[in-house]
Parts: C-alpha cells; sequence; structure tokens
C-alpha cells in the first residue's frame, strides 16, 4: 500500500469521530502549549536576567571586592550591603582576614595588565538625603567615586538628564539618581538641581554610634537606568566625589574596585580576573558579568528542569488519552480490520495506520499547542512586565524549543499508540471478521 | 511464493483438519476433507450449520490455517508460508460475505478502490477501473454512495465489483444472498453466473437452493467431512 493511501485512510478514520479526536488533540494542546509557555517564558526571563547583569555590571567589568565571597556572596559587605545593613566598618571587622582594599591601589592594579584600560575605586555607606523637611533613605547608597572616571567607564548610565556632572566637581558637589530625584515616579521631585541637600550618614566606627552631615549641592540628575544594578550607578544612588567620600566616611578603604577591560572577550576577562587574584593573593574576589550570568543560568537551568517536569506530566497525561482513544477505536473498528486483512493488507499496514492516526493527532495538537503556548507567555510576559521593577520581560521561543515540542508532540502520540496498534495489526481475519 | 498461473488446479485439500478449542473442548470441525477444484468451476458447498463448510471456505481462503492436512492454492503449499506471505495471497482470491463487509465511511467507489489500494495500485489506475467495474454491475449511477444508501443487493454488488479488482484467481462467497430479500437474490445470483460463464472459478457456500442449483458442481459437508460431491 503507498503511504499515500496509508495516511488518507488514517485521516479517514480521525474525520468521522470529529469530536472525540478533537478531544484528544485539545489533550495534547494543552501539554504542549505548557511545555512551550513555560520554557518560553523561563528563556526570556534568563535572557532579561542576563542582558540586567550585563547592563549593570557591564560586559567588560570586573568588579574587585575584598575577601572571598564576591558581590554577590554578601561576606564582603560591599556593594550589596548598600541598602538597609550598613556596610560592616573595617575596625569592627577587622578581625577577621580580609585584607583592606585601599582606595590608591587603583594605580597598581592598572599596571596589571595592559588590556586593563580603566580602574575606578568606589566608597559606599548607607545613609539618607534631607531637603528641608524632607528625609528618604538612600538605598542606593551614598557613593563615593571620581565623577570623570566613573562616567568613562559607565558612559551609558552616568550622564547627566538634567544639570550636568563635572569633570573637576567640588567637595559638596552632588550627583543623584532619577528615584531620588523624584522617588514616587510621578513627578514630585524631592530635590532639583542646585537645590541644596544635607547629606547624613552614621558613623559606626566607635561608639555610641554618631550622625554626620554635610551639606551639599546637587548638580545634576541621572537619567532613568531601571532594572536592578550590581555595579555602577542606580536609581536609587547619590554620587559625591571621592575626596569628600573618603573624608566624610573617615576611611582610605574602597568598598570596591572596578576594572573596566578593553573588551568583553572570555579569555581576557579570566586571564585578567587570575591577574587580580593573584596579585592579592586570593585574598579577593573578582566578578565579572560572566561569572553572574553563569550563576544565573544555572538557576534558571533548575527553574527550566522544574517546569519543564510539570509540562512532562501533562504531556504524559496527554499519552495516556491518546492510548485510551485508540483501545476504543481499536475495539469499535475490530471489524473493519479483519475486512482490511481479508482484503490482503499487511499487519505491517495495519500498525502503520493506527500509528498514523495518532500521529496526526499529535501534529495538529503540537502546532497548535506551540501557537497556543507562544500566545500564553505573551500574555504571562505582559501581566509580568513593567510595573515599578521597570524589567520587561519579553518570552524567547527559540526554534530548538519549537522543534522539541513538535517531537514532543508527535513522539508521545506515537509511543502511546504503540501498544493498541501493535494489537490491532496482531488480530486475526477469522476472529476480527466474526467480531459484531 | 512460486505462484504458476497456467496451473488448472487452483485450489487443492489432501486431508485437511481444523480442531477448534472451546474452552476446553477440542472441537474437531474438519475431520480430513480432501478436495480438488480446476479452473472456471462453479462449487457449491453445502451442508447444515456446524458441518464445518464456513471453515473448509475460511481455510480455503487463507484466513485461517488448517491444524494438519495440505492445502496447495495456484500449487502452492499454505504451510510453507508465513502471515505476511499468506497475507499477499489474499490479494488474489476474492471474498465475498453475507454481510458484504463494505467500510461504511467510503463510498461504493471508495470501497472498490480500498482492494486496489492495499495492492499498492496507483490512484488514477484504481479508479478507473473501479467504475468499470461498478458499472459492470450495474452500478453506474450509484458510485458515490455510501454503503447506508445503498440497499443489500446494490452492498452486495459492490462487495462482487471490489473482490473483482485485484483479478483473482477465484471467488469465495459466504451466503452471499444471505442477507438479501428474493428478488435481490435473484439478481445476485443472475451476476454470479454471469461471472462464472465469463470464466470466474467461483466457490461458494449457501443454504439458497435457487443459487446451489445454479452450481455446476456440489460438495455436501457433513461433520467436517465430504459426504457428496455431485457434478449436476
Amino acid at each position: 500500500m503507498k503511504s499515500r493511501d496509508v495516511f488518507s485512510f488514517s485521516f479517514s478514520a480521525i474525520k468521522l469521530r470529529k469530536l472525540r479526536a478533537g478531544l484528544t488533540i485539545l489533550g495534547v494542546v494543552i501539554g504542549i502549549a505548557a511545555v512551550v509557555a513555560l520554557l518560553s517564558i523561563s528563556q526570556g526571563l534568563q535572557t532579561t536576567i542576563t542582558n540586567q547583569v550585563e547592563k549593570g555590571l557591564g560586559a567588560n567589568t570586573l568588579v574587585i571586592t575584598s575577601g572571598t565571597g564576591g558581590i554577590l556572596g554578601g561576606a564582603s559587605g560591599g556593594l550589596s550591603g548598600g541598602s538597609l545593613v550598613p556596610s560592616a566598618p573595617s575596625s569592627l571587622s577587622g578581625a577577621n582576614s580580609a585584607p583592606k582594599l585601599y582606595l590608591n591601589y587603583t594605580n597598581q592594579i592598572q599596571a596589571l595588565s595592559p588590556d586593563i584600560t580603566a580602574v575606578v575605586a568606589v566608597v559606599q555607606q548607607s545613609g539618607f538625603i534631607q531637603n528641608g523637611d524632607k528625609v528618604i533613605q538612600i538605598s542606593g547608597g551614598i557613593v563615593g567615586v571620581n565623577f570623570s572616571e566613573y562616567a568613562s567607564t559607565y558612559g551609558n548610565t552616568f550622564k547627566a538628564e538634567i544639570g550636568a556632572i563635572p569633570l573637576s566637581p567640588s567637595d559638596n558637589d552632588i550627583v543623584i539618581g532619577q528615584r531620588i530625584y523624584d522617588p514616587t515616579l510621578n513627578g514630585t521631585t524631592f530635590a532639583n538641581v542646585n537645590d541644596e541637600v544635607t547629606i547624613i550618614c552614621t558613623n559606626t566606627t566607635q561608639l555610641p554610634y554618631t550622625n554626620q552631615t554635610y551639606t551639599a549641592k546637587v548638580v545634576a540628575v541621572l537619567p532613568k537606568i531601571g532594572g536592578f544594578q550590581i555595579s555602577g550607578p542606580s536609581d536609587t544612588g547619590v554620587y559625591i566625589p571621592i575626596t569628600q567620600a573618603s573624608s566624610f566616611f573617615g576611611t582610605d578603604e574602597a568598598s570596591s574596585i572596578i576594572v573596566t577591560l578593553k573588551n568583553s572577550d572570555s579569555t581576557r576577562i579570566t586571564s585578567v580576573s587570575k591577574l587580580i587574584t593573584n596579585y592579592f593573593d586570593n585574598q579577593v574576589s573578582v566578578t565579572s558579568a560572566a561569572d553572574v550570568s553563569a550563576t544565573v543560568s544555572t538557576l534558571t537551568s533548575t527553574l527550566d528542569l522544574f517546569l519543564g517536569g510539570v509540562a512532562a506530566i501533562s504531556l504524559f497525561v496527554a499519552g495516556i488519552g491518546i492510548m485510551n482513544i485508540m483501545i476504543v477505536s481499536l475495539i469499535e473498528r475490530t471489524r473493519e480490520i479483519g475486512i482490511l486483512k481479508a482484503l490482503g493488507m499487511k499487519s505491517r499496514t495495519v500498525l502503520t495506520i493506527f500509528l498514523g492516526e495518532s500521529a496526526i493527532i499529535g501534529l495538529v495538537g503540537a502546532v497548535s499547542g506551540i501557537i497556543l503556548g507562544w500566545v500564553l507567555s505573551e500574555g504571562v510576559a505582559l501581566a509580568f512586565s513593567g510595573g515599578s521593577s521597570g524589567i520587561t520581560l519579553s518570552p524567547i521561543l527559540t526554534p530548538q524549543v519549537a522543534l522539541l515540542a513538535l517531537g514532543f508532540g508527535v513522539g508521545v502520540s506515537a509511543v502511546f499508540a504503540l501498544y493498541p496498534a501493535w494489537r490491532a495489526s496482531k488480530l486475526r481475519p477469522v476472529e476480527a471478521l466474526r467480531y459484531e | 511464493m512460486n505462484s504458476d498461473l497456467t496451473q488448472n488446479t487452483v485450489v487443492e485439500a489432501v486431508e485437511l483438519k481444523k480442531t477448534y478449542q472451546l474452552g476446553k473442548v477440542p472441537v474437531e470441525a474438519l475431520r480430513g476433507v480432501n478436495l480438488k477444484v480446476e479452473r472456471g468451476e462453479f462449487v457449491c458447498i453445502l451442508g447444515p450449520s456446524g458441518s464445518g463448510k464456513s471453515t473448509l471456505l475460511n481455510l480455503i481462503g487463507a484466513l485461517d490455517k488448517p491444524t494438519s492436512g495440505k492445502l496447495f492454492i495456484d500449487g502452492i503449499d499454505l504451510s510453507t508460508l508465513n502471515d505476511n506471505q499468506l497475507t499477499s495471497l489474499r490479494l488474489k482470491i476474492g471474498f465475498i460475505f453475507q454481510f458484504f463487509n463494505l467500510i461504511p465511511r467510503f463510498t461504493a467507489l471508495e470501497n472498490v478502490e480500498l482492494s486496489m489500494s492495499i495492492a499498492g495500485i496507483g490512484r488514477d489506475e484504481r479508479r478507473k477501473r473501479a467504475e468499470q467495474l461498478l458499472e459492470d454491475v450495474g452500478l453506474k449511477d450509484r458510485m458515490n454512495h455510501k454503503p447506508a444508501e445503498l440497499s443489500g443487493g446494490q452492498q452486495q454488488r459492490v462487495a462482487v465489483a471490489r473482490a473483482l479488482a485485484n483479478n483473482p484467481r477465484f471467488l469465495l462467497m459466504d451466503e452471499p444472498t444471505g442477507n438479501v430479500d428474493s428478488k435481490t437474490a435473484r439478481e445476485v445470483i443472475a451476476l454470479i453466473k454471469k461471472l462464472n460463464q465469463d470464466g470466474v472459478t467461483i466457490m461458494l457456500v449457501t443454504h439458497d437452493q435457487n443459487l446451489s442449483r445454479e452450481a455446476k458442481r456440489t460438495i455436501h459437508v457433513m461433520d467436517g467431512e465430504i459426504a457428496s460431491d455431485l457434478v449436476n
């Protein structure tokens, strides 16, 4: 029998039971849609996070922090400690072995490799900012940096939207993030350019803790950066000149040192990272965007596995549905199979006809499922995107996922139809013909 | 399979036995049948129900395997064939059943085409031939009707056209008039008679005396054995 005739025979059998076939297809559609939607969302999430990491950290920048925890480890009390928990002051943590990262190390680091184009030291403390009778917490931290070096490292984000960032600022010049300028993002500004504000920082180096203050002048407001920041400018940060920070905080230690490389070539990143850690005798952590992305992608692959497992269960249920309908179909069509065999149809052809039927169901279900899954993931993304986080999640349906879903849909259908198809092919014509 | 189409003996049974297992009781349906059917014959197999005549027909049709004994079709020993080869052999045997056994979702034309499509004949060729066959059995204007829209006689004629489609070596009929009214039965009988006159070998099982009267040879089966074998 020609394969086209086998196919059209399978198809005619499906057409006969439209509702039943439709419901079975629905089972496959739901399973496949779940797989596609979950994987596209998770894939989109991973890409969004990776992009944010690269944006926040810079693909070609390295962040050096003292200690071995790294910037995501939290142990160093470095950048991540900026918001609510005050950074561990050096004198209190002096007992532990973490070496001090001094502000003047920048020249030594710069000399380590010709691949390094810039080295910026950052001093960071938590604190408050007061304008008149309004006080808000600076959740992004009071960040002391060299304005011109910082601007050249983070050209895209450390630039003035309002006002101007002075290259050689006077001590009381400050640059504020978009959400210090307008905390609720509704146009009610907290402080404007040229406003005189008070910077408040708690000195925790000696008991009792005392608040230190100084009066600063807002010279510039940064554009809206969005997302979350691992290093580099953030919407909730206040930026003061490094010299001022050093004297105000009473420290000559850097919270972190940001190293900019010529480009984001991964071997270069690795070799420079090694160079720096060796230079500091393994007492510092060097974190690159790639490191963070790798951590994130480990997390999302675990997520993928979990979501994939959930989706696989629904596919499995769909498969059982297919098996069920094929067995019913087999019983109903016993006599028909007897006729076909009496007319000289080979067992193999009977098997193919049954497998063909379920493969058609699987194919139609998989294609519809991929489309539905895509629509679903777009809907979910729409519902969860935006908001105050400023992160847009756009689901990604890779051709691999689509093909995988298609393969699974057809594969599951065929596998679960194997048993009924095999039983159909083994029917003995005399008995099948006798069947009423 | 070495089919010899010049062979004059189309069917030869030697000591053919078939035992069914009905629960724990073995039932001997055939107890040693010897039979030879030549090309162009019109053989009618008669016998009370349970005599084994349907079993004999099923064996000759390669639908079932004998318990012992030999069966040759066109000189081929069926016991040497595997299931697949037996199936292929059935392409060369035309079956006509009491209950027509048409595929309900297919039209008359598609039903006739089906047996040719199983034989691997291309679409255009089989359509042409199916139309010709249906015209031959007088159903030219009913070709696109489904079995449910046809009378019993018309359905049986579709079955005849289907059985003839692959130019079978012989036709096997199991009560071809068993499920139609007497007027239709006369039409079916006339058709069978004409087929035989055109040279088609026919073996049939029937209770219908009007039909058996037309046969050139009558075989009575009793208790699984041939009781008489008469040439009319």
